[in-house]
């Protein structure tokens, strides 16, 4: 079942379309990853998405219902890019304030707290202020923040930036535990690393629109161009009929390209039936990395300004 | 409303938490004392005393007279000059004088003998003003001996003259004096609340929002809940400061009441005494509670736009916010204006008109309700703030929603403006 639906999302600004006509689908459970260069408007989806802007058109489902931002925030947990806290205050009040406003009872975010800070060794920070903690520090205690309240969707931007491995580690296992228990994470980034790691589904954005959407999985099959990597001493001669071609050679493996129509079965027959020693075959995917430079090269690194 | 109450809790407790709000609170009156009695006190031992040579030649003038003037009054010293007067004349400087009077043949039956004090420098009117006294003392006393009219008859001449006060015959009680003191004290105090407690409410908006907190929380609580919430907060961390000093009024001047102390304290006692028959006490109250509220909430909302609109640069801030802060300082011009002639048109419009009406109104109030302000005026007056009010917080709450989640550029007036018309 879909948590989140989002039909037609419009915002425009005096100088940019930052949301164009934006539809999406987000499963339950899923951890899907939304992608998009600098100023492609994820922000503002998320803003949209999170109740601080109205969109200007279009229809947000949250949960089978139409999205009812006062009630509804109750569920969702967003962790900003920006990080922010109150730096003169102490971070236990804080974080139990925090909590409040989302809804919490003060004896329930009491109890969350303290399972929190335990889990994430954070006891000793009850009386500090945030003003001494270092950056990956503040960065966890943001997240503690951010889910909290047990929020049925999540929403996180950019969570590991300015995090170190160990730090990084506990907060992956920590989102395939949530996702496990049927809390559904959208992953808001440029990395696309993680994504690969993480998500199940994404979504790219790219100048207020989204220009792909699927599963990781689709997505690589969508945009693969029948490369092969064939490790083979000595690679036979190529005639007229040969079902492939060779694009690239290194020591011992050769990157080939399959011939329209042809199978990789076709690739391995031939090679066998002109002698060669197959070491290895395998299909080479093309990284997200990849697919995203691909989609978005050609338009212009920095958003331009549009007259509306 | 849950969460506005969340809101205003941590504003409130934040702040009351702070030990410079205990040290604000309590040095507060020391200041304003200070500064009360310190300026009588400067005003005193700067006064300029002047050496001055009188150079004679009406021979009204003894050295007799004159070393008794200088015996009753010790400020500005005259000394008659007989020998040489051309050197003191050619350089006063040298011979140890500020300045000499050369005093001309005079007929003391003519008067309007105007005498010139000349010296090279300049000097105010306050030693001016003291040595004229003196001569004109000494003027007495030539024309008291040559009408041969003696102690007892100058007595009478003195003492005896019409004195007049205005009585306000609907409310006897009315004291002008008292008035004027209640009223420049109250405008004050608001003048002072509404930019101290205006400015913090801007700081408090530009800390949440160049903390980047401001977006953790309005995924929480809207907008306007979290400017409404902080401005309720600051407003009660103010009515609290209020309620201290009250209490500290209290304080004071029952201990001065029973522990019958030293004259200081009977003094202060005693004024207040009289200070609080002479004017509706409970009413005071009442109004300052409404206009010190209404005008905080009038002016901090404004404020708190300005803080969402700005970046963390101060002066960005304090350029953007200087149009409003001048609406307060006119109101206190108005004020002084108002408190002169407190049925005047300007006094009662400005008292009538929402942006100075806290300041204003609060002057004419002790002059009497409802002689001197009517009953219409003050609803006229009050309501007409609560609309102002209303409309500021609504037009800010809009500033504010966009403003906050803004950073680049600081936004021209125009554009503030267009954010708050905007639909959605």
């Amino acid at each position: 079942m879909a948590i989140l639906q989002l039909y037609n999302l419009k915002k425009y600004f005096a100088t940019q379309k930052a949301v164009d006509d934006i539809s999406l689908s987000v499963e339950e459970g899923q951890i899907f990853g939304l992608l998009g260069p600098n100023g492609a408007g994820k922000t503002t989806l998320i803003r949209m998405i999170t109740g601080i802007f109205y969109p200007d058109e279009g229809q947000i489902i949250f949960d089978g219902k139409k999205f009812d931002p006062v009630n509804d925030v109750e569920r969702i947990g967003y962790m900003p890019e920006e990080r922010g806290l109150y730096k003169k205050m102490k971070i236990g009040e804080q974080t139990l304030y925090l909590a409040q406003l989302k809804g919490l009872s003060r004896n329930d975010a009491m109890t969350r707290i303290k399972e929190w800070f335990v889990k994430f060794e954070m006891e000793s920070w009850w009386n500090k202020k945030v003003e001494d903690l270092s950056k990956g520090m503040s960065q966890k205690l943001q997240f503690v923040i951010t889910v909290l309240h047990n929020p049925r969707l999540i929403i996180l931007d950019e969570p590991f930036s300015g995090l170190d491995p160990v730090n990084s580690n506990l907060i992956k296992d920590e989102i395939f535990r949530m996702a496990k228990n049927g809390c559904t994470i959208i992953f808001s980034t440029h990395r696309m690393e993680q994504v690969e790691e993480i998500c199940d589904h994404i979504a790219l954005v790219n100048k207020g629109h989204k220009i792909l959407d699927g599963t990781v999985r689709q997505i690589k099959q969508d945009f693969k161009e029948n490369l092969f990597s064939v490790g083979t001493t000595e690679m036979p001669s190529l005639n007229g009929d040969a079902p492939f071609g060779i694009v690239h050679t290194n020591m011992h493996s050769h990157i080939v390209r399959i011939k329209e129509g042809r199978q990789p079965n076709d690739v391995l027959q031939y090679m066998l039936s002109n002698g060669a020693a197959i070491q290895s075959f395998n299909e080479i995917l093309p990284s997200l990395n990849d697919i995203f430079i691909k989609l978005v090269e050609g338009t212009p690194t920095a958003r331009q300004f549009q007259k509306l | 409303m849950h969460k506005i109450w969340l809101i205003i809790k941590r504003e409130y407790l934040t702040r009351v938490r702070k030990r410079t709000f205990i040290i604000s609170t309590l040095l507060f009156p020391l200041f304003y004392m200070l500064l009360i009695f310190g300026m009588g006190y400067i005003a005193k031992e700067s006064a300029q005393n002047l050496k001055v040579a009188v150079i004679d030649s009406s021979g009204y003038f003894s050295s007799a007279r004159i070393e008794r003037l200088n015996s009753e009054d010790k400020s500005s010293v005259l000394t008659l000059v007989k020998d040489n007067p051309a050197a003191i004349i050619a350089d006063h400087k040298a011979a140890g004088f500020d300045g000499y009077i050369v005093i001309p043949p005079m007929n003391w039956k003519t008067g309007n003998n105007s005498l010139v004090l000349k010296s090279n420098k300049t000097y105010g009117t306050a030693p001016t003003t003291v040595i004229a006294a003196k001569l004109n003392r000494a003027w007495d006393e030539v024309k008291n001996d040559s009408l041969q009219i003696d102690d007892a008859k100058q007595r009478i001449l003195i003492g005896s003259h019409i004195g007049l006060r205005a009585v306000n015959i609907k409310d006897e009680k009315a004291n002008v004096n008292t008035a004027e003191g209640i009223g420049y004290a109250c405008g004050f105090l608001i003048y002072f609340i509404l930019l101290i407690y205006g400015s913090q409410v801007m700081m408090g908006v530009m800390e949440e929002k160049t903390n980047r907190i401001a977006e953790v929380i309005v995924s929480s609580v809207k907008p306007f809940q979290m400017m409404l919430g902080k401005i309720i907060g600051i407003g009660m961390v103010a009515l609290t400061q209020f309620f201290l000093w009250i209490a500290f009024v209290v304080i004071v001047y029952n201990a001065g009441k029973f522990s019958g102390g030293g004259g200081m304290a009977n003094q202060l006692v005693g004024s207040m005494q009289t200070m609080f028959s002479s004017v509706n006490v409970p009413l005071i109250l009442f109004c300052f509670g409404f206009y010190f509220l209404a005008g905080f909430f009038f002016y901090s909302s404004l404020y708190g736009a300005i803080g969402s609109a700005v970046n963390e640069d101060m002066r960005e801030a304090q350029s953007l916010s200087f149009p409003i802060t001048m609406l307060v300082i006119i109101s206190i011009a108005l004020m002084s204006a108002a408190i002169a002639n407190p049925t005047g048109q300007l006094a009662v419009w400005a008292s009538i008109i929402p942006f100075s009406s806290p300041i204003v109104m609060m002057a004419r109030i002790p002059f009497g309700v409802p002689n001197t302000v009517p009953w219409w005026q003050l609803g006229l007056s009050m309501a007409l703030l609560i609309l102002g009010f209303i409309f500021t917080v609504w037009f800010a709450g809009k500033i504010y929603r966009t403003g906050i989640l803004m950073y680049g550029k600081k936004p021209s007036y125009k554009e503030m403006i267009r954010w708050a018309f905007r639909k959605n």
